[in-house]
């Protein structure tokens, strides 16, 4: 699902978050919204995710389908929270299963189709046995997988993450990056993911777009930014000053 | 390309789904029950005329209500303000067999029902009862004079000061009081300079919020307080013998003189809280 | 904003000794607090119950057989099953739409539910009374249908319903607030409808806070005096709630049987104050752990 979004402005209470924010997505790419603290990275995020609204006159498509104005249950995007806002009094079980348990009837599958489902989803988190544990019982890293299996519940056209592995430790944090590449490559799902860390962006990502200050700086390979970057910006925040 | 019609508004505002339902209902429900009730009132003041107003409102009955209510309700919180601080502190730092129950007791004159203070205060006090009984012979009566009314104030605003006061007791720093130590002060010192301004906004905040309580206060002083005209009555009580007398244009007027009133302790208070949230680096 | 009816989170880690005081000065300000407290609250409590046996328990157990006692029961009971719930549902949608939601005028509303706290509760009947009272301004077209309001039950329940509606909301938005939406948002982009996040979601989070809120609302809805007293024109064994009929009998000099009935109001209240702390204790281990 190939993503596309035009003329994004958002402002909060008088505070300019984007300004004309416009970027194309091919389908399956993996993406990186690079940018420092304040930058607006993580309000496209959610404007793409349907959990803000642009101001007037920007768009937001999926495909060749204008979701704009969809509320975000209708436009099948997998988020994932910076701090994965697990269902705290939900097990491992039920945070995964939520999204077959609020379907409307008719299209909510049985129980034992529920059970399988998840359990190939903690198969592909590494987590199987872990049905059972509240989310207080698990790792930093143990809820991030969880996270991630939820939103995969809802078999998304595209994926979007939040700072994913902003709150865990260094050796936790390069284990997962490696098991993101690996897992978009085996799924080839459309993926943006947000991040103030120019590694982690380049290590991973298949494009980066750098933003700040609510506006794109540059947006291309790693090695196309490393190489040629667009202005002062994008050299001082990446370091590249000779 | 279709075009989902059911949801698919422009620059919709807000991304969880609810707002218009709650919002609509809770103005409703707002409206029906403060805003047209409270409009009545100062309508009704209004259509009564001033020279009505004036002379209701500054009967020399009603005035004598006024230093009642106001007066007594302040000697009252002052009370509280310091005891309640005390009372605080014990509750917090120290630790004794029966605290807990100590400190949820504190909240009683939040769930007893007025009337039912009001009686047991009278019993307490009353000249052959009791506390009475050991008090009326030293000369000191309690029932059905101010002594009383103040007692039931004092009751009444306790938890106000205690409560406001305690969370911050809680979050003093106590390196801070450390670093006072070693600097050479002693305890009384260190209250006085370190910790006494820390808590001060806060302090102020809860006489507030309790002389704001007793202004009000109806059940639990009527009893003690024998309701002698131009000694022993509460502004409340005007207002209701206002209404006995049906002139409703009067019991609006005072009506609207206490809530003037509350509009203003509401104000200092408010006022209060924004500078202890300033002084504790709270936005 | 303090008072009890919202709930704050506290520790209870005990002080270092470095900085305690003398023995003499901790024995001096425990005493004073002793007395205070002892004086104040405890006294009265033990007055009521003290009062109530004067006479035997025998006497005790006939006050209740008064029919006009029978009615002014049923009738405190009647007026909280009609006014708790309405306020619960009023408290859950203020929260809601204060807490989830950025809006202009938020603050005002915000002080506006605060109204009752402040106001003293003779005007919360005077101005239904300015309202559906004989000389007020739907007076006459309620007697042309012959509806009665004041001096009536549903006087009672508005009255009753003005002094008790900030306690749901006020318990419940700090607990929303400091709880975040996060987990409504991760519902929402799992497909989850509105009335779905609310029940599935949010209700879990937050029931121990709103617990804590009907049980204060139920409190004061039974033992509300002043705002009922301007409506309700005591009148016996058809508009004298508990704390009414308390008013008359002790009025008429029986004391025992006004204490009898205060009693039983008394005992409310400890449970009340028991099941608000407990609540509260849960509301806040719940916060504690969901920030993890």
């Amino acid at each position: 699902m190939s993503i596309t979004i035009s003329n994004v402005s958002k402002s909060f209470s008088r505070y300019p978050a984007l300004n004309g924010v416009g970027v194309e997505i091919q389908t399956g790419e993996l993406i990186a919204l690079l940018g420092p603290s304040g930058s607006g990275k993580t309000t496209l995020l959610r404007v793409i995710a349907g959990l803000e609204f642009p101001d007037n006159g920007g768009t937001v498509s999926f495909g060749d389908r204008d979701v704009t104005g969809l509320s975000a249950y209708k436009r099948r995007a997998g988020f994932v929270f910076q701090h994965y806002a697990l269902f705290a009094h939900m097990s491992v079980f039920e945070n995964i299963a939520f999204a077959f348990r609020v379907l409307p009837r008719r299209k909510r599958p049985p129980e034992s189709a529920i059970r399988d489902r998840v359990a190939t989803l903690l198969d592909a988190v590494q987590l199987t046995g872990y049905e059972k544990r509240l989310p207080t019982q698990l790792s930093g890293g143990q809820r991030q997988r969880v996270a991630f299996a939820r939103a995969l519940a809802i078999e998304p056209e595209v994926l979007l993450l939040d700072e994913p592995f902003g709150a865990l430790d260094a050796r936790v944090r390069k284990d997962l990056r490696r098991w993101l590449k690996e897992f978009h490559h085996r799924i080839r799902l459309t993926t943006i993911f947000v991040t103030h860390d120019q590694d982690e962006a380049f290590e991973v990502a298949d494009r980066v777009v750098i933003i700040d200050k609510g506006v794109i700086q540059q947006s291309g390979t790693p090695n196309e930014v490393r190489k040629n970057p667009a202005n002062d910006f994008v050299r001082d925040f990446l370091d590249l000053r000779q | 390309m279709l075009q989902e019609k059911i949801s698919h508004k422009k620059s919709r505002k807000q991304a969880l789904p609810g707002f218009g339902l709650t919002l609509g209902f809770s103005l409703v429900y707002l409206c029906l029950v403060v805003l047209i009730p409270f409009s009545a009132l100062f309508l009704k003041t209004a259509s009564g005329g001033w020279p009505h107003f004036w002379e209701t409102v500054t009967s020399p009955r009603v005035l004598a209500s006024y230093r009642v209510s106001f007066g007594i309700s302040l000697i009252a919180a002052l009370v509280n303000g310091v005891f309640g601080v005390v009372a605080a502190w014990v509750l917090v730092r120290y630790r004794f067999p029966g605290r807990r129950i100590l400190d949820a007791i504190v909240d009683l004159p939040f769930a007893l029902p007025t009337a039912v203070a009001g009686i047991a205060l009278t019993a307490l006090y009353a000249p052959h009862e009791w506390l009475g009984k050991f008090l009326n012979p030293l000369g000191v009566q309690v029932a059905f004079t101010q002594l009383g009314i103040f007692v039931a104030l004092t009751f009444i605003g306790l938890p106000f000061v205690v409560r406001t006061v305690q969370p911050v007791i809680q979050d003093l720093a106590l390196e801070v009081e450390e670093a006072s130590a070693c600097l050479g002060a002693n305890r009384w010192h260190t209250f006085r300079r370190v910790i006494f301004p820390a808590l001060l906004p806060s302090i102020l905040t809860g006489i507030t919020l309790a002389y704001g309580r007793a202004v009000g206060e109806y059940g639990s002083v009527v009893f003690i307080s024998g309701n002698l005209p131009f000694k022993t009555e509460i502004t409340p009580l005007m207002i209701i013998t206002k209404l006995e007398q049906y002139d409703t244009s009067g019991a609006a007027a005072i009506g609207f003189v206490m809530l003037a009133a509350s509009f203003v302790i509401l104000a200092a208070s408010n006022g209060l809280q924004a500078w202890h949230n300033r002084r504790h680096g709270i936005s | 904003m303090a008072g009890s009816s919202t709930i704050q989170l506290r520790n209870s880690a005990p002080p270092l000794r470095a900085t305690a005081e003398s023995p003499v000065a901790k024995g001096i300000l425990v005493g004073i607090t002793l007395v205070f407290l002892g004086l104040f609250l405890f006294l009265p409590l033990v007055v009521v119950f003290q009062e109530a046996f004067s006479k035997g328990a025998g006497a005790f157990l006939r006050a209740f057989q008064d029919p006009y006692t029978h009615q002014a029961i049923w009738l405190t009971l009647l007026v909280a099953a009609i006014a708790v719930p309405l306020n619960t549902v009023f408290g859950l949608a203020a929260a809601w739409s204060l807490t989830r939601f950025r809006f202009r005028g938020r603050s005002f509303l915000v002080t506006l539910i605060d109204l009752p706290l402040w106001v003293s509760p003779v005007i919360g009947g005077l101005v239904y009374v300015l309202i559906f009272g004989a000389q007020g301004w739907l007076g006459p077209w309620l007697r042309e249908n012959d509806i009665r309001i004041i001096f009536a039950v549903p006087g009672i329940v508005l009255a009753t319903v003005f002094v008790t509606f900030p306690f749901v909301a006020r318990g419940l938005i700090p607990l929303m607030e400091a709880q975040g939406i996060k987990e409504e948002e991760a519902a929402l982009t799992l497909g989850a409808n509105g009335w779905q996040i609310f029940r599935r979601v949010t209700l879990p989070k937050i029931k121990w806070g709103l617990l804590y809120g009907v049980i204060l609302c139920n409190a004061r809805a039974m033992g509300e005096f002043g705002a009922v007293s301007v409506v309700s024109g005591h009148i016996r064994g058809k508009t004298n709630t508990m704390p009414l009929q308390i008013e008359i009998l002790y009025n008429e000099y029986h004391f025992a049987e006004a204490f009898a009935v205060a009693s039983l109001l008394a005992l409310l209240a400890l449970i009340t104050l028991f099941l608000k702390t407990y609540a509260e204790w849960r509301a806040e281990r719940q916060l504690r752990e969901a920030s993890l």
